[in-house]
């Protein structure tokens, strides 16, 4: 299972997304959007309300279907595979609205997110096998550090959907966490968290980045996104107007006027 | 060609009682997005009533038909208020189906006690002579069964297409939260669906009672039917449900009369199948209907109570303990064969409990499965002279296979079309065990079942078979206790609670779904064979539809996803009317009136309520600074 040599060239970028278009009707959500998630870095997209950020990353997962284009994860095309065939490749996604699962604990919730490493299925673990459960004891022990690392310890055995907003967003983000991924898909996380709530996130963020897990995050928040971004793509009307470091995406005049200068100016 | 005309004549007799009361499915499906399976049982109480104010009491029909309606009404409005609109606000849809097919079951078993088991017979309005058209001869009473028909659905769809409260009832249709922020008063309108649907299924009622014979189940007949004509003709459409109504019955008649009485359910269910894998939303599609999926994720939370391992393994020990002791101390037979029952039962309902409270996916046809099991293996033991533990391994293969083929519908169906498919499958058995006289004996049941043995050992009396029943009851036990409480329990309630996120974690929903669904048709139809070893006899109602609806009362009343909650069920309801004979009459009334309450104030059912009390009982003791806080304060107070 070894990677090929002609592979290994293509797996420069751990993600690339090559011409994606999509129409609903005649409206263009997404024109001709190209490009690349380096690996160990955070790649954030970023762009107005409405602007199609959702839609590229619906696109991606396969949760909408393509008009053109193609995108390239690990070097695989994921053309036509289902949403569990691209978890189980390793990228892993959060949803916009935080989608904790009712009904369990925060740490059966961020347990559920090793399902796809465990080895042993359920006859196995019916019949009690040592090695099954010796497994679900290394899943708790990996749960319960992923809550300590953002805090959430205390209310492992709270039901999921009791916490609030901000603790579900990271609880939703460790869950995915926990699945190992290869690549780390966020949509918005940061929405609906107040400033204590997205520091927090902030702070993960960067711990996630010192693991070497690549991060592709769609959001609004700027102050977050110059904080922890190494790249940053900005998305206008479904189309690409500048990619960069955050220095320079900052400095970038066609960046300032089409949005961060409209929104300034509705600041002042 | 005359016979054929008579008997299509007829046909629409039928059709039209079927499209009346789908017709108030559809109703109360567009306004609530629930289903209400009541329906039949207002139709049946209805009828009772006339017979006993119009013949019994002497009133003249005029007087007695109308107030039969009205009392009926009456009736449904108290109850709907009491049960099916608070259940609204606080159960998912598919839980709101199961609580209506209590208030079914209720109504069942509260005209059994009234009105006993036999059939009563209504005399025709106006007259037995027949109308008669040249060589046809068309009974009078067909007349004011289309006619009462035609008149529902002309009033109904004057009703919301012309009127200010129409507008009311379709706004709360399309979009409740809108509907009551616009002052419209949604518990309100919700009342009144399911009163008007109470009112047609009442007239239904009343006017083909002298059609056909009447018998405290005959509602749930009328359920079916009327469900199943609502599926088939599409749930949200009004002229879908009178079209599927008069199809279904035109077709259940030509099937009766030229083909064979026992298999026209059969014939009938076979269409709703196909017409589900072909087109789920049924012939005429409506532009409204995208209710179910709006109301149905967000509710589906439970909190399940579950004991500390501190109090769960004392608890456990104690427990087999008094398990092993009670043949010793029970002598009584009778009690010993109600426990054996329903520690039978409680290997379905674990699987069931698999199913419906870990996968969440519902099933209102489980004890079909049983069935498949029971016949199967007693065929083979009685015919074959098969060792029962082969014939067992044979019935669970049939019934693997059977479930398969199922699955091929139900995978692809969620919600109340799922419950639909179950359904359909349970009651496609039932007349399977009916029809196929040579293998399964009929309606009078395959006797001469031997008894359980394994390598020449009988397990004859109820207490040997006792400890057989413990012992397979705690392997399966401490085998799905295993596998729920890790990554493949999770995964199930990572499923129930929210598909999308699930798959974007990695788990393949359809081979979990998959995998719940063959755990639960593998445990009921080791159920089944049991039972038939157990009573040396099987018949179709001992693992008919009315089991089904009886396993999921169990399973609800004792607690979901909680895999014990089912023992606790099965117990209460085998237990009591056994230890109780004069109550066993009242046992169908009360199976229905438990699965109810515990919906709307028990939601995590009696075994949640034991955990809970041992769990305050136990905290003074673990905490002894606690006990005497307690105490002081206690003092204080």
């Amino acid at each position: 299972m070894s990677a090929q040599p002609e592979m290994s060239v293509a797996v420069n970028a751990v993600l690339s997304v090559n011409n994606l278009s999509k129409s609903f009707g005649g409206l263009r959500a997404t024109n001709d959007v190209t490009f690349d998630v380096a690996p160990h870095q955070v790649t954030a997209m970023i762009g107005p309300n409405g602007a199609g950020k959702t839609t590229v990353f619906n696109l991606i997962t396969n949760l909408l279907s393509k008009d053109r284009g193609q995108v390239l994860f690990l070097g695989r095309d994921l053309a036509g595979l289902s949403a569990v065939k691209i978890a189980d490749m390793g990228l892993i996604r959060t949803f916009q609205s935080a989608r904790v699962f009712p009904g369990m604990t925060a740490i059966e919730n961020v347990m559920v997110g090793c399902h796809r490493l465990a080895l042993h299925s359920g006859a196995s673990q019916t019949l009690w096998l040592s090695s099954a459960r010796s497994e679900e004891r290394r899943m708790l022990r990996r749960a319960e550090e992923m809550l300590e690392l953002v805090g959430l310890a205390p209310f492992k055995d709270t039901h999921a959907t009791e916490l609030p907003m901000g603790a579900q967003k990271l609880l939703e983000v460790v869950r995915a966490l926990m699945a190992q991924p290869k690549l780390l898909c966020l949509d918005e996380p940061a929405a609906g968290l107040n400033d204590t709530e997205t520091q927090e996130l902030a702070s993960l963020l960067r711990a996630i980045r010192t693991l070497g897990i690549p991060v592709l995050i769609v959001e609004h928040n700027m102050s977050l996104v110059m904080n922890v971004a190494d790249q940053v793509v900005v998305i206008d009307s479904g189309a690409i107007i500048a990619k960069g470091t955050p220095a320079e995406i900052q400095g970038n005049k066609q960046v300032i006027e089409a949005y961060l200068g409209r929104e300034n100016h509705a600041a002042s | 060609m005359l016979e054929f005309l008579q008997i299509c004549i007829g046909g629409l007799v039928v059709g039209s009682t079927y499209a009346v009361i789908a017709l108030g499915f559809s109703l109360v499906y567009r306004v609530t997005g629930a289903i209400n399976l009541s329906q039949g049982g207002f139709a049946i109480i209805a009828a009772m009533i006339g017979y006993t104010l119009g013949v019994a009491w002497g009133w003249p029909l005029w007087v007695a038909i109308p107030s039969a309606v009205a009392v009926t009404v009456g009736i449904g409005m108290a109850l709907g208020a009491f049960t099916f609109v608070p259940a609204l606000d606080r159960l998912s849809n598919a839980n709101v189906l199961m609580l209506t097919a209590g208030i079914l079951t209720m109504i069942e078993g509260f005209t059994l006690v009234v009105w006993g088991s036999q059939p009563y017979a209504m005399p025709p309005f106006s007259g037995e002579a027949p109308l008669v058209f040249g060589p046809l001869r068309v009974p009078t009473q067909a007349f004011w069964v289309i006619g009462a028909t035609g008149v529902c659905i002309a009033a109904l769809w004057l009703l919301i297409a012309k009127t200010k409260l129409g507008t009311g009832l379709r706004a709360c249709a399309e979009n409740p939260g809108a509907a009551s922020l616009m002052g419209i008063d949604v518990p309100r309108m919700t009342l009144l669906s399911f009163g008007l649907a109470t009112l047609i299924a009442a007239i239904a009622g009343v006017t083909v009672a002298p059609t056909t014979s009447l018998q405290f189940d005959t509602g749930r007949l009328f359920t079916i039917s009327g469900f199943v004509a609502a599926a088939i003709g599409g749930i949200a459409s009004f002229p879908g449900a009178v079209i599927g109504g008069l199809f279904l019955g035109l077709v259940t008649q030509l099937a009766t009369a030229y083909i064979s009485s026992l298999f026209s359910t059969a014939i009938s269910l076979l269409i709703l199948l196909a017409v589900l894998i072909w087109r789920p939303s049924g012939f005429v599609q409506a532009r409204v209907g995208k209710r179910q999926d709006t109301r149905d994720e967000a509710k589906a939370t439970g909190h399940v109570a579950r004991l500390p391992s501190n109090l769960a393994w004392p608890a456990a020990a104690l427990a087999v303990a008094a398990a092993l002791l009670i043949p010793f101390v029970v002598t009584d037979n009778g009690i010993l064969s109600g426990l054996v029952i329903a520690g039978i039962l409680f290997m379905t309902l674990m699987g069931l409990d698999v199913l419906m409270g870990y996968a969440g996916q519902v099933s209102l046809g489980q004890a079909g499965f049983m069935a498949i099991g029971g016949y199967t293996s007693g065929y083979l033991s009685i015919n074959t002279e098969t060792a029962p533990w082969l014939a067992i391994l044979a019935g669970i293969f049939v019934s693997l296979a059977c479930g398969l083929v199922l699955s091929v519908v139900t995978l692809r169906l969620r919600g109340l079309y799922l419950a639909l498919a179950t359904l359909a499958f349970g009651l496609l058995v039932d007349s399977c065990a009916v029809g196929f006289l040579d293998i399964t004996g009929g309606p009078s049941g395959l006797v001469g079942i031997p008894a359980f043995s394994v390598a020449g050992i009988e397990f004859a009396t109820p207490r040997a078979m006792y400890y057989v029943v413990l012992a397979l009851d705690l392997v399966i036990f401490i085998g799905l206790t295993g596998a729920l409480r890790s990554s493949f329990g999770r995964a199930l309630k990572a499923i129930r609670s929210d598909q999308m996120a699930a798959a974007a974690l990695g788990i393949n929903t359809v081979r979990y779904k998959l995998a719940a669904f063959m755990i639960s048709v593998t445990l009921a139809s080791l159920a089944g064979s049991m039972y038939a070893f157990f009573f040396n006899f099987l018949s179709p109602e001992m693992v008919g539809t009315g089991r089904s609806l009886e396993l999921v009362a169990m399973l609800i009343i004792g607690g979901e996803s909680t895999l014990l909650g089912g023992l606790f069920g099965a117990s209460l309801l085998t237990l009591l009317p056994t230890m109780f004979q004069p109550l066993a009459i009242y046992k169908t009334f009360a199976s229905g009136a438990l699965l109810v309450a515990s919906f709307l104030y028990l939601p995590q059912g009696l075994y949640g309520a034991v955990v809970q009390i041992a769990i305050r009982l136990s905290r003074p003791k673990t905490n002894t600074e606690a006990k005497t806080a307690a105490k002081t304060s206690a003092r204080v107070l």
